[in-house]
């Protein structure tokens, strides 16, 4: 047993260097600014202030939870059928079901989205159908509606995949139960696979709403750069404006709303299921 | 997507060492047996397709390159110690370089093709007599706008202020840097773009926050290339250089800098203080001035070049260059002028942008 635990010591000096240090490093940076020759920083609150004093900031993170709450939303919506579908066909049809849905995600993020870029502007591809089909002059790039869907498109996989992965498990046994027991179809859904379901959407909902709440490059290449959020603050705060103490602080608040946000989604979550909240 | 491109060949190249595959090897092997590498660190797509091979072939050296998508990264990488023989930094870098002793003096004997140079290149402020500095493109910011659309005596009668007019309402791309952004409103308002005046940054400010408000420009960078190449609005701020390529592209299109003065730029080849070569750096710089060479990086890039027999012949009737407004580049407006770097005023005006962005 003790040669096992030895065995241990590489993953976790690893995820000190990787995952404790960087998080200790935004932490300290946080807390100081700039100081003298003397004192090379000095301890403060001043980004944090800085941060709830200025409209402009509290107003990006506003409109980043909302972007990021429509997103979700969406992501659920389309993502749950999908995934009913797939967990429902045949194991060698849902094998590729499956592939198709992961596909996408092989290519790059970034290539994939100036690929949107392109279809939805001005002379792209999306705006000559609409056109064609007697809608004129809308405009698609640059505007919130191409953020979104720019964002459910990148990360609606990772809804369906946990969402199938908790239908997968679904007990045939429970649905046969509940016919025999004179539930219909409506019936059986929504007291049996909704419920039994829920730990697959909570989690889709974690692995949907943390990026899209922090994500920088989609609302750049989608909005423009005069659309932001509140990734793209904290880019400039460290990448131009050079002022990495306010940056680090603006992460934290991020962390601290999104443990806050993880935490509702799993108190709804046991809430729902009724067996305390552990989702694995 | 330029700085896309960028990137990918950027890797691509880095890997295959700007040489073609099929003569590396017999050139390669000479070059590390006479030691005879030169280390050359250049932004993403400014050299022409055969100036690195031909260079090899002539002096049987071998040419490392690596590329860069901005000063600051170049500043960052040479801070960290690495080491080249020839950089291209723009002037305001330059400027920065030079006081903090990172230069070393070119061996003017070595470059004879000094002599190519345009007047208006040489000599400027950042480096007083091109002790340490051998220019090799130069440039304005100015405003690219659709003449089927806009006259141009009406956007020579409103100067930057066309930026702000509401009847191009959603009509208008911004360049998303806090020193052009700031340099247009600074100008628009008659200050200087190096002011450190907080009255007149915040009078830039109100100005940029107005802008927003009536004509919502959308803030882009290199897509503003291709953007109004293929005509999707009706005008942008564009770098001269980028502009000249947009006219080549799209007869529709012409180049304009407002009157109130804009930004002059120049890039130029330095050799800093730790480079292992710096004998086949100054014969490089030599080369680049070369008619040959120069010929193909303008052509190439659709920058202007330093080179004035070049500058002549594609600017002259039927050259690839003529008539094409955003490759003259103007020497005659006082209000024009060079930027230079402050830290602290960079920070602040970083802030301020994506505030008034936000």
């Amino acid at each position: 047993m003790k040669s096992f635990k030895l065995m241990t010591i590489p993953y976790i000096i690893w995820s000190i260097i990787m995952i404790i240090l960087p998080m200790v490093m935004i932490l300290f940076y946080a807390f100081i600014t700039k100081g003298n020759s003397v004192r090379q920083f000095i301890f403060t609150f001043d980004n944090f202030l800085k941060f709830f004093s200025d409209p402009v900031f509290f107003d990006v993170l506003k409109r980043s939870v909302y972007i990021a709450l429509i997103t979700t939303l969406f992501c659920i919506i389309l993502g749950y059928p999908v995934a009913y579908i797939i967990a429902r066909a045949k194991p060698k049809t849902s094998a590729i079901l499956v592939l198709l849905v992961t596909l996408p995600t092989w290519i790059n993020m970034l290539v994939r989205t100036y690929a949107w870029r392109s279809i939805l502007q001005e002379n792209g591809i999306a705006v000559a159908l609409l056109t064609l089909m007697g809608i004129k002059n809308v405009k698609l790039i640059e505007t919130e509606f191409a953020v979104i869907l720019g964002m459910v498109y990148n990360f609606i996989p990772f809804m369906i995949l946990q969402i199938y992965n908790s239908l997968s498990k679904l007990d045939e046994n429970y649905l046969t139960a509940a016919a025999d027991l004179g539930a219909n179809r409506v019936q059986t859904f929504l007291r049996i696979t909704l419920p039994l379901s829920v730990p697959g959407i909570v989690s889709g909902i974690t692995l949907v709403f943390l990026p899209a709440v922090s994500s920088f490059f989609i609302p750049k290449l989608l909005g423009g750069g005069q659309f932001v959020m509140i990734g793209n603050v904290i880019e400039n705060q460290f990448l131009t404006a050079g002022n990495w103490s306010f940056g680090s602080a603006i992460s934290l608040i991020m962390a601290i709303l999104i443990i806050i946000s993880m935490y509702i989604t799993r108190r709804l979550d046991a809430k729902i299921t009724g067996d305390g909240g552990d989702d694995k | 997507m330029k700085k896309i491109i960028a990137l990918l060949t950027a890797s691509m190249l880095a890997l295959t060492a700007c040489n073609a595959p099929a003569t590396q090897t017999t050139s390669d092997r000479a070059a590390t047996e006479s030691n005879n590498v030169l280390k050359f660190y250049n932004w993403g797509e400014y050299i022409g397709e055969d100036v690195i091979s031909r260079f090899e072939d002539e002096y049987n050296a071998k040419v490392i390159c690596e590329y860069y998508d901005s000063n600051e990264m170049m500043y960052t990488k040479l801070q960290a110690g690495d080491k080249y023989d020839v950089l291209i930094p723009s002037d305001y870098m330059i400027e920065r370089l030079l006081n903090e002793d990172m230069l070393q003096p070119i061996n003017k004997d070595e470059i004879p093709n000094m002599s190519n140079l345009t007047d208006s290149v040489k000599n400027l402020s950042y480096d007083s007599d091109n002790t340490y500095s051998v220019p090799f493109f130069q440039g304005s910011v100015g405003i690219v706008y659709n003449k089927t659309k806009i006259s141009p005596e009406e956007i020579k009668n409103q100067g930057w202020e066309i930026l702000r007019n509401e009847k191009y309402k959603d009509d208008i791309y911004m360049y998303d840097s806090e020193r052009d952004a700031f340099m247009i409103a600074l100008k628009a308002l008659g200050y200087s773009m190096n002011t450190d005046n907080e009255k007149e940054i915040d009078a830039a400010y109100q100005w940029l926050l107005e802008q927003k408000e009536r004509v919502n420009p959308v803030y882009v960078t290199d897509e503003v290339i291709d953007s109004m190449a293929n005509g999707l609005k009706s005008m942008g701020v564009v770098y001269s250089g980028d502009a000249a390529y947009v006219l080549r592209e799209n007869p529709d299109m012409a180049y304009f800098a407002p009157d109130e003065g804009t930004n002059l730029w120049s890039d130029a080849m330095v050799i800093p203080k730790n480079a292992e070569n710096p004998e086949l750096a100054n014969k490089f710089i030599n080369f680049m001035l070369e008619d040959e060479s120069a010929l193909d990086n303008t052509l190439t890039v659709g920058y202007t070049t330093s080179n004035k027999n070049v500058y002549e012949q594609v600017t002259a009737d039927g050259g690839d260059f003529c008539d094409n407004e955003a490759y003259v580049i103007r020497t005659d407006n006082k209000k024009d002028e060079v930027f230079h770097d402050n830290e602290v005023i960079r920070a602040k005006l970083s802030e301020l942008l994506i505030k008034v962005k936000a």
